[in-house]
């Protein structure tokens, strides 16, 4: 009997039930096309800021000496200690290696200029990656740098250079001129084709492609760092307090930070996969990342939240005309005996059933729409998600439910006698 | 005196804004009995007989339906008593809109036990109806949709009827066929409280009370 007046009671009044359907679908599609941005926000962010450097470093252990202030780990001196290109190819066996969005390779050397000590930075992409084989500067091997300024043009040769803007001033370099180097008695010459500033010790130095500074220093495949840019999750209680004293979680704490991807879980495993290796977090980078993504996750959560509320609030406005139009019809149920929860029963089934078509239709238009914005804001394609096929549905069955509460609670507490008697 | 169907022991109504409706009322009928309520507008009939369903409570004073006091139920308490003791025929018919005269009566058989198809065409069959059970109530006349009503009203063997203007919105052909209905209901053995304002319609029943300003002015036995 219950089906048979739902169905009657659907058929009835269509373009009513229609404007609920379509307020409802409406209203999910953006929420379902938020969801979809914001799921996809962190990977794109995140790729968006490995153009201003790597969030984890990689360097040999006996070189790197762990010195805390803070819980913040410092970077330690530079050693002549190396690691071998060849070993970088262990972070295709890690479990995050999907997770990692670049490897950028460093050799730093120690060479003279004019009589005087500068250092030689060699940067290149690893072997296997789009840079294989290539001994000059790729933008394979150079996107990891997109935050450092240049001031002239991109080296695209073996024998050009980059000059930190403070090594330019002290050795009185412009792009174009020629530097004279001397290392162990061998020599060469590069021709500068820019002055870059980075913010950091790389102001003070001479920067030429990986493969020139292992020759000229006959260190072939060594390597003093890497690199490593990932996608990661922003540190939360367990990630810090993981920082501040590993010892301190406890087995099951472990085990969840373990299998986050948080930048300090994902270099421990760097660590353990090559072998004499000390990797560290590059705060600098991460915790930029981190404050990002929290903002940008937040600000999509309160848009998602503040679409839903609006959707249920001009679904509630669609019920509420359709659920008072029909006072004197629970009015009639309530005398013939039916319970209150008979008619709550009667108006929430009929509310699920617009919920549910008008979130399966979201569940459709929504990813499209969230394709279209994530396409929009970062140009690339958004991922897939199979789950928004169950939740959009269940998001407009609950929006549904919610919005005919108001409207049924006030038909269940009139008074039944003066609505059968027209009063 | 025989076992009371409906006792009334001094009952009041005040509505908000100190409207007496009902003003320390005393009523006794027996099971089987005919009783119809006179009076003229505002004389309070409506609200004896929205107290005698349980859609309203008194102010004072107990109100006993086949011994229940129905002031001391809660909602679902009295719409459960309605549906298993009393068969409601309103003045202004009230059905759902959407399901046909047959589905009408079914629904009142939903809500009180379980959906007897046969039954509920017996008794539309019994009241004239048979031809008309799958048309919507949009679709009968006035005298069509009382005889549903009071089809609905009887499909679950309410030991009471009460009935609010039966005749009120009928012609005078319909108006006797509904009457018709009540005196074998009556034969029947059926408690019936009959609210009417006209006074041919209330002779036919056993008994009339007649109220004034929320009191009892006069109580009379026809038969």
């Amino acid at each position: 009997m219950l089906l048979r007046i739902l169905a009657r009671s659907l058929a009835r009044r269509r373009s009513r039930k229609l404007l609920a359907v379509l307020t409802i679908w409406v209203g999910m599609t953006l929420v379902v096309a938020l969801i979809t941005l914001s799921l996809d926000v962190r990977d794109k962010i995140n790729r968006e800021l490995s153009a201003f450097g790597a969030n984890i470093r990689v360097e040999p252990s006996a070189g790197a000496v762990p010195v805390r202030v803070g819980g913040y780990e410092l970077a330690p001196r530079i050693g002549q200690i190396y690691l071998n290109e060849g070993q970088m190819e262990k972070l295709e066996t890690l479990f995050w290696r999907n997770n990692i969005l670049g490897v950028f390779l460093r050799l730093w050397v120690q060479v003279r200029v004019d009589g005087r000590d500068v250092p030689l930075l060699g940067i290149g992409a690893p072997h296997g990656s789009a840079a294989a084989g290539s001994v000059s500067f790729t933008p394979d091997s150079l996107k990891g740098y997109g935050h450092w300024h240049v001031k002239g043009a991109w080296p695209q040769a073996d024998d050009e250079c980059l000059v930190g803007v403070d090594a330019a001033r002290e050795l009185g370099l412009t792009p174009g001129e020629w530097v004279r180097l001397t290392l162990a008695g061998r020599t060469r010459s590069l021709r500068v084709r820019g002055i870059v500033v980075t913010g950091e010790r790389e102001d003070g130095a001479l920067i030429a492609s990986l493969s020139t500074v292992q020759d000229f220093a006959g260190l072939p495949q060594k390597i003093s760092e890497a690199d490593v840019s990932t996608l990661t999750t922003p540190e939360n209680k367990l990630a810090e307090k993981y920082r501040l004293d590993p010892t301190s979680l406890t087995p099951a704490e472990y085990e969840r930070w373990s299998c986050t991807p948080y930048p300090g879980s994902v270099a421990a495993a760097i660590q353990e996969a090559i072998g004499g290796s000390a990797a560290r977090v590059v705060r600098r980078v991460s915790e930029t990342q981190g404050a990002v993504l929290i903002r940008m996750e937040g600000l999509m959560t309160i848009l998602g939240g503040l679409t839903a509320v609006v959707c249920c609030l001009s679904v509630i406005g669609v019920l509420t005309s359709a659920v008072l139009e029909r006072r004197s019809e629970v009015a009639l149920l309530q005398a013939i005996g039916a319970h209150r929860r008979d008619v709550l029963l009667l108006f929430s089934c009929e509310s699920a059933a617009l919920g549910l078509l008008g979130g399966a239709l979201a569940a459709v238009s929504g990813p499209v729409l969230g394709q279209g914005l994530v396409n929009a804001v970062f140009g690339g394609e958004a991922g897939s998600l199979g789950v928004l096929a169950i939740l959009s549905p269940l998001l407009g069955l609950i929006v549904a439910w919610v919005a005919c509460l108001w409207p049924v609670s006030q038909v269940l507490h009139q008074s039944t006698a003066q609505v059968l008697h027209g009063n | 005196m025989g076992q009371a169907a409906i006792r009334l022991e001094n009952v009041s109504r005040v509505y908000p804004g100190g409207i007496r409706a009902l003003d320390g009322v005393s009523l006794h009928i027996e099971q089987g009995e005919w009783v119809a309520v006179m009076g003229p507008s505002g004389s309070g009939k409506t609200t004896l007989l929205n107290l005698l369903d349980g859609l309203d409570k008194p102010t004072a004073g107990r109100v006993l339906v086949l011994g229940t006091d129905l002031g001391r139920l809660d909602p679902d308490e009295a719409a459960t008593f309605r549906r298993e003791k009393i068969g409601l025929i309103f003045q202004g018919f009230h059905f759902v809109p959407y399901l046909t005269a047959l589905e009408n009566v079914m629904l009142a058989q939903y809500y009180h036990s379980i959906v007897d198809k046969k039954q509920a065409c017996a008794i539309l069959e019994r009241l004239g109806m048979a031809d008309r059970t799958h048309h919507l109530p949009s679709q009968l006349s006035g005298g069509e949709q009382q005889r549903v009503c009071i089809a609905r009203a009887l499909v679950n063997e309410p030991q009471v009827v009460l009935a609010d203007e039966p005749t009120g919105n009928l012609d005078e052909r319909n108006e006797a066929e509904v009457m018709n209905i009540f005196r074998d209901l009556h034969l029947e053995g059926k408690t019936i409280l009959m609210v009417t304002h006209n006074h041919d319609i209330g002779r036919r029943s056993g008994s009339q009370v007649l109220l004034n300003h929320g009191r009892i002015v006069r109580q009379r036995f026809t038969a």
